[in-house]
């Protein structure tokens, strides 16, 4: 059984198909990288399967269950969480109540082990990160680098089996890529699976084992990063027809 | 068979007015964003001004001037209101309702000291426009019902060709679709806003003396209220930010307030409950009501 | 907003000249109010204070419900007007006891919070400002239709207080003597209720449910990405708040004796806490409730007894007083204190020496903060 199966899923915005009948799956254990240029429908995928629209129609299952226009916060309390592309903090709290939000979901807080209290594992969860400086910090003092790390926080949080980064690598530097890819690495070995939407593509093929191509809302790719890269399509649609 | 012609004739004067009144307040939100909660002040403005400059007031003015005063002044008031208070804050459509708010609690208290200083109290009988009645398929209608019913279609129509045809209406609709690109085109917001206001203010307050001279007879302090709520339930209904809505909106809930006066007229309370009942029945099923965008003429 | 302004020029005056932390002040206020009646009759304050005990927890209610969750209610009166009714209702064809029909006011206060907050709450900003602002009036049209049992326009009298004028009289105390007891049981009574209210709703804004509702409040889309049902939540916050604007209402019954629609359903009522918190700082709690006492004791006692201004003025001034305000801070919201976070970061054993120096290093931050010119 596949941990996520995505089923000719559809979505339309008036006249213009945002996803066109999309159909792909990932497994346990995998970093599945997502690509495409602006307006392929990357993040109106992620919306689609993590419930915050509803598809036209096709469906989204998780771990077998049919999960379909289920609201977003069951679809989390699954064992699915995701980041924003555009980061979406608490600013008007602290950083570490940033985290404790997340860890008062039924999920994440059922997952908070005996004897730790939840801010203690809050603290813990920072310092995976490198924010635990910054912890009484309001949330809006935060650079952007450091918001960044305080979504994927937050996102883990709610211990999800499956996580979807939307463009973590927006908007860091050199340094602050290198310590997220580590930061991801660890992740995928501490036992999550993870979609990555990116980008910044060498980046992205250095993590990820298998890569999807959208464009237009459609599927027009799929392989190893190895292969993706030298796919004729794939290399159109960045670099233009006009070669 | 008289109950039925009263209700079709009933429904259609109470519709034209209703439609008058919420075209301003539909105006207002279309062009500028903004939810006017004094706009039942403004119409209660017009009512207390009609009768301080008409025959009954202190400036003994014949009915008619003191409409048309009474409009220009509440008109030049509304654009005053906006300057003083609205501009400012007019990207926050929270503080907007809070300012309007308190917009509309101060005329109300500014009536009753004023009115009750001059004219010894804020509560005063309204005359009505003018005497007499019609008959119309055996059903007995006030003249001055008629007037203003047929008074508010007329200016419905020329609000309506303005908008549409006129330079400047079309430049309330060009800003009402999308504020940036209008202004990189040259048209001053502000100047436009303001003008929505006075034209929104001065329907609201000759609804205002139109209700108040035909129907109600009185006017007092607290009567922002109730037009503030029927304007929203037609709005809500129709669809903030369309004419046409707004229009047909007022209608039905003309013709569904008549159904209750004509057809069950011990439950007269039951009017406002049904119109209050439609109003969130609308916002839960249909939030943006039956024509609903930004401001539309289809 | 100038409250926070305030606090500022406060919060320097107190760490560079006195050490008064805040909640000293709080303490110091509350004991001032403790102590006024031994100074001497004033018959006039004592009323105005009574009430503004209860507007106070009235306040704070909704200070919770819009001030950190966002809902924004502008017909809060609805539940101040089901506790007076309902406990004067249940009294007048019942004739139950106090004990019986306030608690029972507010049950009601609370299934009706819930049963018109779950369709309501689904619509946003403005429209839930004004499907809020419909139910005081259909409510007070329900009260003027069903005029035979509700009392219609002239509401309902004859409630019975909570200190009967009997019980001082057996006592030795003269009639007018007794009245004065009542009236100084009554201020107690209310101070305690205000006191008891105002901690509850303090502590759930700043546990962890605040730390929920503060996210809400924020960006309720990223607080459902992060599993939160906030529907939930919301409603929670919909109930509270309404438990106590209700507790706050059936308490007004008793002491006024007589209620009426004007007084416990109007729209003034559902505006009178936007008028506290925009002077008191919205979703702070404590200023809602002291801007409460501020504003009611200048309305009632000041303006009408000391520097007599005819009634009909006082809400002009108030009202443009907060037109200002909003227009020239449109609403700022409070740095939110989340202490229970803190004394559970402080009680861990392990990272005892990790926490003081991060608590240093934030107290230093702060310190510094205060130092430097308070930019506005």
């Amino acid at each position: 059984m596949h941990l996520l199966e995505v089923e000719n899923l559809t979505k339309r915005f008036g006249g213009l198909i945002a996803v066109n009948n999309v159909n792909f799956h990932i497994d346990e254990g995998e970093i599945v990288g997502l690509i495409g240029p602006n307006g392929a429908g990357k993040t109106t995928l992620f919306h689609l399967i993590t419930g915050i629209i509803k598809p036209d129609s096709g469906t989204v299952r998780f771990k077998g269950e049919d999960i379909t226009g289920l609201e977003p916060h069951k679809i989390v309390n699954k064992g699915l969480a995701r980041t924003f592309q555009v980061v979406r903090p608490f600013r008007n709290l602290p950083t570490i109540a940033n985290v404790l939000v997340a860890l008062r979901s039924p999920r994440g807080n059922k997952k908070i082990e005996w004897l730790k209290t939840p801010e203690r594992k809050a603290m813990e969860m920072l310092e995976d990160v490198g924010l635990s400086e910054m912890m009484l910090e309001p949330a809006e003092n935060l650079a952007h680098g450091d918001l960044k790390r305080l979504e994927i926080a937050r996102a883990l949080a709610t211990e999800p089996e499956l996580l979807l980064l939307d463009e973590p690598f927006g908007g860091l530097s050199p340094i602050e890529t290198e310590y997220l890819t580590k930061s991801i690495e660890r992740m995928h070995l501490d036992g999550h699976t993870i979609v990555i939407v990116e980008h910044k593509l060498h980046a992205l093929m250095k993590l990820a084992r298998r890569v999807i191509a959208l464009h237009f809302g459609e599927k027009i790719a799929e392989g190893t990063p190895q292969e993706i890269s030298q796919n004729k399509k794939v290399i159109e649609v960045y670099m233009g027809k006009s070669m | 068979m008289t109950l039925i012609e009263n209700f079709l004739i009933t429904g259609a004067l109470a519709g034209a007015v209703y439609a008058l009144l919420a075209l301003g307040f539909t105006l207002i939100y279309g062009v500028a964003g903004v939810v006017n909660m004094a706009h039942g002040a403004l119409f209660m403005l017009g009512a207390f001004l009609f009768f301080a400059f008409g025959p009954l007031g202190s400036f003994g003015l014949g009915v008619f001037p003191a409409l048309v005063l009474a409009a220009i002044f509440v008109g030049i008031t509304g654009s005053i209101v906006y300057v003083l208070t609205i501009h400012q804050i007019i990207r926050d459509m929270l503080a907007v309702l809070v300012v309007t708010i308190g917009v509309a609690l101060l005329f109300q208290q500014v009536i009753v000291i004023v009115f009750g200083a001059v004219f010894g109290s804020a509560y005063q009988a309204v005359p009505p426009l003018l005497d007499g009645y019609q008959t119309f398929l055996g059903v007995r209608v006030p003249n001055s019902r008629l007037l203003v019913a047929v008074v508010s279609l007329s200016l419905i129509a020329i609000v309506w060709t303005f908008i549409s045809k006129l330079k400047i209406g079309r430049a309330m609709r060009a800003v009402a679709q999308d504020r940036e690109a209008a202004m990189l085109m040259g048209i001053n917001t502000t100047k436009l806003y303001m003008m929505t206001m006075a034209i929104s203010a001065s329907l609201a307050a000759i609804a205002g003396i139109f209700i108040a001279s035909s129907t109600t007879t009185t006017a007092d302090p607290a009567m922002w209220l109730r037009p503030l709520v029927m304007s929203f339930a037609i709005v809500i209904l129709g669809g903030l930010g369309s004419i046409k809505g707004t229009i047909i909106g007022a209608f039905i809930i003309g013709y569904v307030e008549s159904a209750v006066v004509v057809f069950l007229p011990q439950e007269s309370f039951l009017a406002s409950a049904f119109t209050l009942a439609i109003m969130v029945v609308v916002l839960l099923v249909r939030p943006r009501g039956l024509f609903g965008r930004r401001i539309e003429l289809e | 907003m100038v409250a926070n302004y305030v606090r500022r020029i406060y919060t320097n005056f107190a760490t560079n000249i006195i050490d008064i932390p805040p909640r000293l002040l709080a303490l110091l206020c509350f004991f001032i109010l403790l102590v006024f009646p031994v100074t001497g009759p004033n018959v006039l304050l004592l009323y105005v204070l009574t009430y503004t005990n209860l507007i106070a927890i009235f306040a704070g209610s909704w200070d919770l419900l819009v001030g950190r969750v966002g809902q924004i209610s502008l017909g809060h009166a609805l539940f101040f007007g089901i506790g007076a009714y309902g406990t004067a209702l249940l009294y007048k064809f019942y004739q139950l006891p106090m004990w019986v029909t306030i608690p029972s006011a507010i049950i009601i206060a609370v299934a009706v919070s819930i049963l018109v907050g779950f369709p309501s709450l689904r619509v946003k900003g403005p429209y839930l400002a004004l499907i809020t602002m419909t139910f005081p009036l259909i409510f007070v049209s329900a009260i003027l239709y069903f005029k035979q049992w509700t009392g219609g326009e002239n509401g309902i009298a004859g409630l019975p207080s909570f200190f009967s004028l009997q019980f001082f009289v057996e006592r030795g105390f003269s009639y007018s003597a007794a009245l004065y007891m009542q009236k100084v049981s009554e201020y107690y009574m209310t101070l305690l209720l205000l006191l008891v209210s105002g901690i509850i709703i303090y502590k759930i804004a700043n546990s962890k449910t605040g730390i929920v509702f503060v996210s809400i409040l924020d960006d309720e889309l990223a607080s459902k990405a992060s599993g939160i049902n906030t529907t939930r939540y919301k409603l929670m916050a919909f109930a509270i708040s309404a438990c106590f604007a209700s507790l706050s209402g059936a308490v007004f019954a008793h002491i006024l004796t007589s209620i009426g629609p004007g007084g416990t359903l109007s729209v003034a009522l559902s505006f009178l806490p936007v008028i506290m918190t925009v002077f008191g700082g919205i979703g702070t709690i404590y200023g809602a409730i002291a801007a409460t006492f501020i504003i009611q004791i200048l309305d009632l006692y000041i303006l009408t007894d000391l520097v007599p201004i005819p009634m009909e003025w006082h809400p002009l001034i108030f009202i443009i007083i907060v037109i200002i305000f909003v227009i020239k801070w449109p609403r700022g919201i409070a740095r939110f204190v989340v202490e229970d976070v803190l004394k559970e970061l402080s009680k861990e054993r392990e990272i005892e020496e990790r926490g003081k120096h991060v608590w240093k290093k934030y107290k230093k931050k702060k310190q510094e903060a205060t130092e430097s010119a308070p930019e506005d």
